[in-house]
């Protein structure tokens, strides 16, 4: 029972870590669809940063709310599952989008937001639902609740630091965006069928 | 999670007293203004002005001019790319990416006064500064746009004779103008006979993957070497026989009286041979890995040919 429930902790935090390391790996990412369109300056920095941050705010309380009411890792994998849909498909329609977009609403902070905004909202939002789920599945006392969010968010934010580190310093000068985009939502929608696949599992004891 | 900001102030921090240690006595600091996109310098010595962007101002000089002649190009390369006027067959319209103290337009517009030109500055401040310090006045016939060189390019339908694109922002070219997308857009915009100019630094691998996407977009692009920085003016169509540039040059030098003479520049000219770089695309522009990459120095000549 005991290492059952280390294996489980050990299952959340690793997944902790690639999400965390795959969220930031989009927010890099984004920037390289957005520079042709909306250019390369800080503007189109802080849109992104915003953008992101917006998603985890909206992520962590849907998260809390849905985990509170179903404790269902099969929910969880499931978003995560569309957010890296939503990922993989971002090639095959971005430059029409944002051709638009350049027409439509043109390229100052209302274009700039809308770009970012419909690259990455919804799937970051999707996948940050993580975060509370972890929390709330392990937690099985109160009296280690304040270290078990410190961990499950250390580790998460650990993710966010790799993944932006190896992302641009490692990965962008040997890889194209896409293939990159490709790859990391492969590794969300692989997260989310661990998290379907071991439903029961991931439960622990209060299944 | 949000470090990039923090690390960036602390870079500065870290490097602002070093910075005020390196200038030498003579230079003074005339004005310093951080603006949306760079820390901008302008320095004053004796008869010089100068104005550099970021930390290094030895390496980062974006413009300079002498007091006591405004109209010198002191910059070698920005005399190299002055040449684009010799190609086309007219010359309409000129259109420069990255004005800098605007040295080059304003050598052009005095020299070329029924030719309209339009320089696109990304920094509203390095329009200012160019004003302030470097005597750019904007007339008629010599105006500029505050945007970002691609976008620009994006939104305005009009053809250009030349364009001429010299977008560094200390050290670097933003990717999104250095890709095989970007060059294809720049070519929908120029008229037929047209031209692009492009400043390349030549010391790293970035050289030649940025002449490799030239030539991936522009099936002719001959080159001249600027003593540190290398111009590239690419076109469509088939190499220009030596014959025929000189003698396009020395109608337009006769025609214009220019003080930096077109035909003595188009004798410097070397063609791309064998392309040696990565062409660059939206996709995959790893500009600051390339740039970190250094090559001895006049290796670039050795994939370049005799033009005949």
């Amino acid at each position: 029972m005991k290492s059952h429930s280390l294996l489980r902790g050990f299952v959340l935090f690793a997944l902790a870590l690639v999400l965390g390391f795959a969220l930031m790996g989009f927010e890099m990412l984004g920037s390289r669809y957005l520079y042709p369109y909306f250019g390369g300056g800080i503007n189109t920095w802080a849109s992104l940063i915003a953008t992101v941050l917006v998603a985890l705010m909206l992520g962590y309380l849907l998260g809390g709310a849905l985990v509170d009411r179903t404790l269902s890792p099969r929910l969880c994998g499931l978003l995560l599952i569309v957010a890296g849909g939503y990922l993989m498909s971002i090639p095959l329609w971005v430059d029409a989008l944002f051709d638009w977009t350049l027409r439509a609403i043109g390229d100052d902070m209302a274009g700039i937001i809308f770009g970012a905004t419909t690259l990455l909202l919804l799937p970051l939002t999707l996948m940050s639902v993580f975060t509370p789920f972890a929390v709330r599945l392990l937690l099985t006392s109160v009296s280690y609740g304040g270290r078990l969010v410190g961990v499950v968010y250390g580790i998460s934010t650990i993710g966010n630091v790799l993944g932006t580190l190896v992302t641009v310093f490692a990965f962008m000068p040997m890889f194209g965006s896409r293939a990159l985009t490709m790859v990391f939502a492969a590794v969300t929608i692989g997260c989310g069928a661990v998290m379907v696949l071991c439903d029961r599992f991931l439960r622990g004891a209060e299944a | 999670m949000r470090s990039g900001a923090a690390w960036g102030s602390a870079l500065v921090v870290v490097l602002l007293p070093w910075l005020a240690a390196s200038l030498s006595a003579a230079e003074k600091l005339l004005e310093k203004r951080e603006s949306l996109y760079n820390n901008i310098f302008i320095f004053g010595d004796g008869d010089t002005v100068t104005m550099t962007f970021g930390q290094n101002k030895r390496y980062y000089t974006e413009s300079s001019m002498k007091l006591s002649d405004p109209g010198a190009l002191t910059v070698d390369y920005t005399r190299l790319m002055t040449l684009g006027i010799a190609y086309p067959p007219k010359l309409e319209r000129i259109l420069e990416i990255g004005l800098g103290g605007g040295r080059t337009v304003s050598y052009l517009s005095a020299a070329l006064p029924d030719t309209a030109i339009l320089a696109v500055e990304l920094d509203k401040e390095v329009v200012d500064l160019a004003k302030k310090y470097f005597r750019f006045k904007e007339t008629a016939k010599l105006r500029t746009v505050v945007s970002d060189g691609r976008r620009f390019l994006m939104r305005d339908d009009d053809k250009w004779d030349v364009i001429l694109i010299d977008a560094y922002r200390g050290p670097f070219v933003p990717f999104h103008l250095l890709t095989r997308e970007f060059y294809t857009l720049v070519k929908s915009r120029l008229a037929p006979g047209g031209v692009v100019v492009q400043n390349i630094e030549p010391s790293t691998m970035l050289f030649d993957s940025a002449t490799a996407t030239l030539r991936s977009v522009f099936p002719s692009v001959d080159l001249y070497d600027g003593g540190g920085n290398v111009v590239a003016i690419g076109y469509e169509g088939p190499t220009l026989r030596q014959n025929e540039l000189l003698a396009r040059a020395a109608r337009v030098q006769e025609r214009y009286n220019l003080r930096y003479d077109l035909r003595t520049i188009a004798a410097g000219r070397r063609l791309l041979g064998r392309v040696a770089g990565k062409v660059m695309t939206d996709d995959f522009a790893p500009v600051e890995t390339l740039r970190a990459i250094e090559q001895h120095n006049e290796k670039w000549k050795e994939h370049t040919e005799a033009p005949r």
